[in-house]
């Protein structure tokens, strides 16, 4: 295993890499894809979910940027809903809705493939298996957020870039402004991205290399991004104030990232403690045997120029700009997981094979063993480093309470209720209040257990009580009417 | 007279038949959700307690003990995920991280064998208390057969929807405390006990912290 890169030499890919990459492929589609609707839906999903249901049901969709990202997850969540016959919000159900980013982060797998192929065949395959096997972005291309969507495009947008780069064209500078429309149509923090990437490749350029910009082609890029993203914020065409919230939602986004008093500030090493030991409620979590090879790639990388120093700066500038930010949630880190993935394989393909077979090996099972735990063991679980402020199992019972309840109105009474608008979508006759209306009979009321005293007092008739967990440490109690 | 009668109850019909008629749901107006942003974690170190209330002593007959304590305990999983069996009376009740043992999900229970019939007065268990959670269909039985076929007396059941298949119970569901669950046994004359749950509102999975059994022998 002797990465190319570092030799100037190129590897072409042929059939055998292509089989290879076909079982990477598989297996990144498995981890994807397997038993997709078991976890429950967290709160982030379920209202994006009910966006969807209402942009399927009503065919209309307007850019929010106050408490939403960008549109493209919605628009390209109706195509599997349309294959599938979900034409309605009741009727779409969680394997439907997730699909889209499972099936994003299997593209990316291949994406990143493409954007190091001429590196060899095995630290672009094994790179390629890191990010297939990966914990957290197993974890997140099961979720139902734009996080993987924007990682894909990002691939994209590299690949297609470094195209452009070696061999010109209007053609790869459209596809390259394409992808970065996308970026920007799925999330603000797509101009953080790109601000690294254009920092590290000012970084990476060999002097005196590479072709001179052409303006036109750039012209062409730029015109495809911003014709892209347009398209996605105008709500293709029908709202045209999209344009407008479009542009300010980055502005909201930063005083949200840097406000201090969102309740999701972390300290500064968190996202590196993501992947280092820790031992949580009698878990163990731990990546170290993967980051260990990842940051020594990393130092590889840097004396190297082109690609490896373009990834080892982008990886840097962007986990420094996570870490300084005081707004943490655990999904961002995957922003930066294909690029260690990389830097992982190069400094793993320095070795002897005798060394780096074994060693890969290690890594890639210990990767395995990790996104068996956090993915299919304990998905929803508090102790589990990305299950972050998750729905109780609980919420699954919800319908089928529902179900059971006589006739009637369903009342939730609770300052927080997400997911439940997911979970109670087939019954049309629910509301929701932050706390107890004077009327507050109905045939099923959900109520957070610091209001229970106060809606209990307000009621009328009988009722049988029970509890519900909405997330950890907080617990709605259940009224149901007993049936006369 | 009869033509009457016949004639206004016919009346009375059709006026009611009209007033029904009349009658249509009301358009009732309910709130639609908000959308919001990501929840914030909740930060609670130690559970909500339901009354502020301290549990009044229990009182039981002179010479009563924890015979629970280094008993042998048997479970439904006999691989629990986290800890150990014997977690279950080996007497720490802090609740830590280490002091609790976990099963899977679904159904599962622990039995503590006594080592010999006693008069039992009361059960107190925690399963776990780091923070507010409620253990959904807890089960508390007492026999003295161990397969627990026979002369099974069923001291607590709060399964109202009789998911255990064990009849449906009318105890009240609680939220866990430091304090535990403290069940009368009035008395009941058994060797051994055995406490079902069937996962909580945080998790799927059913943990104890510690079972203490107050009996003499």
């Amino acid at each position: 295993m002797n990465p190319t890169a570092s030799t100037g030499a190129v590897h072409e890919p042929r059939g055998l890499d292509y089989l290879f990459l076909l079982l990477v492929l598989a297996a990144a589609l498995f981890l994807r894809t397997h038993d997709l609707g078991a976890r429950p839906m967290h709160a982030d999903e379920a209202n994006q979910a009910v966006k969807l249901g209402q942009l399927l049901e009503g065919g209309t969709y307007v850019f929010n940027p106050v408490d939403h990202h960008g549109p493209t997850l919605y628009y390209l969540a109706l195509i599997p809903a349309w294959l599938r016959g979900e034409n309605t919000l009741a009727a779409l159900n969680e394997s439907t809705v997730r699909i889209t980013p499972a099936l994003a982060g299997v593209v990316g797998v291949a994406l990143l493939w493409l954007l190091l192929r001429r590196w060899g065949r095995w630290p672009a395959l094994v790179a390629a298996l890191f990010l297939a096997v990966s914990p957290a972005a197993v974890y997140y291309s099961r979720y139902f957020v734009q996080e993987t969507l924007l990682v894909t495009f990002t691939l994209g947008t590299m690949a297609a870039g470094l195209q452009w780069w070696r061999r010109g064209g209007t053609a790869w500078a459209a596809v390259t402004g394409l992808c970065a429309g996308l970026m920007l149509a799925t999330k603000e923090t797509a101009l953080v991205f790109a601000l690294a990437a254009i920092v590290a490749l000012g970084a990476s350029r060999r002097p005196g290399s590479g072709r001179q910009i052409a303006w036109r082609e750039a012209g062409v890029a730029g015109g495809a991004a911003l014709f892209v993203a347009a398209l996605f914020y105008s709500s293709f065409g029908a709202n045209f104030a999209g344009l407008r919230d479009g542009l300010l939602a980055p502005w909201t986004m930063l005083g949200r990232a840097a406000g201090g008093s969102s309740g999701h500030e972390k300290p500064w090493w968190y996202y590196g403690s993501l992947f280092v030991w820790q031992r949580n409620g009698g878990y163990l979590w731990d990546q170290t045997l993967f980051i260990l090879p990842a940051l020594v790639g990393l130092g590889v990388a840097v004396r190297l120029r082109g690609l490896p120093r373009f990834l080892a700066a982008y990886t840097a500038i962007n986990w420094l700009i996570l870490s300084a930010t005081p707004y943490k949630t655990p999904w961002l880190v995957i922003s930066i997981i294909p690029a260690l993935c990389a830097l992982a394989a190069l400094a793993l393909a320095k070795l002897r094979p005798l060394a780096a077979v074994p060693l890969t090996m290690i890594v890639l099972v210990a990767l395995a063993w990790q996104t068996r735990e956090a993915v299919f063991q304990r998905p929803a679980d508090p102790r589990n480093p990305f299950a972050y402020v998750h729905t109780a199992p609980d919420m699954k019972k919800v319908p089928a309470l529902a179900a059971a309840a006589p006739a009637g109105p369903v009342n939730i009474i609770s300052r927080e209720y997400w997911p439940l608008p997911w979970y109670l979508r087939k019954r049309p006759e629910t509301g929701y209040w932050t706390t107890p209306p004077a009327d507050c009979d109905g045939a099923l009321i959900l109520v957070e257990a610091e209001q229970a005293d106060a809606v209990r007092a307000r009621l009328h008739g009988k009722y049988h009580e029970s509890f519900l967990g909405l997330r950890p440490g907080f617990v709605l109690v259940v009224f149901m009417r007993e049936k006369e | 007279m009869i033509r009457r009668i016949l004639a206004f109850t016919l009346l009375l019909t059709a006026a009611s038949a009209l007033s029904a008629a009349d009658l249509v749901p009301i358009p009732l107006e309910l709130p639609k959700p908000l959308f919001v942003g990501t929840p914030v974690p909740i930060k609670v170190p130690n559970l909500e307690k339901p009354t502020n209330v301290k549990r009044p002593p229990f009182l039981a007959p002179a010479g009563t003990v924890n015979l629970a304590r280094g008993k042998t305990v048997t479970a439904s999983d006999t691989y629990p995920v986290i800890g150990e069996i014997p977690f279950v009376t080996d007497g720490e009740k802090d609740g830590s991280d280490g002091t609790f043992v976990e099963f899977g999900p679904e159904l599962q229970w622990v039995q503590i064998d006594l080592g010999a019939p006693a008069n039992l007065y009361a059960i107190v268990f925690w399963h776990f208390h780091a923070q507010a959670r409620v253990y959904h269909d807890v089960i508390v039985q007492v026999s003295d057969d161990a397969t627990f076929k026979t002369g099974v007396t069923t001291l607590f059941n709060n399964d109202y929807d009789n998911t255990a298949k064990m009849g449906v119970g009318k105890d009240p569901s609680y939220v866990e405390t430091a304090e535990g669950r403290l069940v009368d046994a009035k008395g009941v004359k058994a060797r051994y006990v055995r406490l079902y749950s069937n996962g909580n509102t945080t998790n799927e999975l059913n943990h104890y912290v510690e079972v203490e059994v107050y009996g003499k022998q």
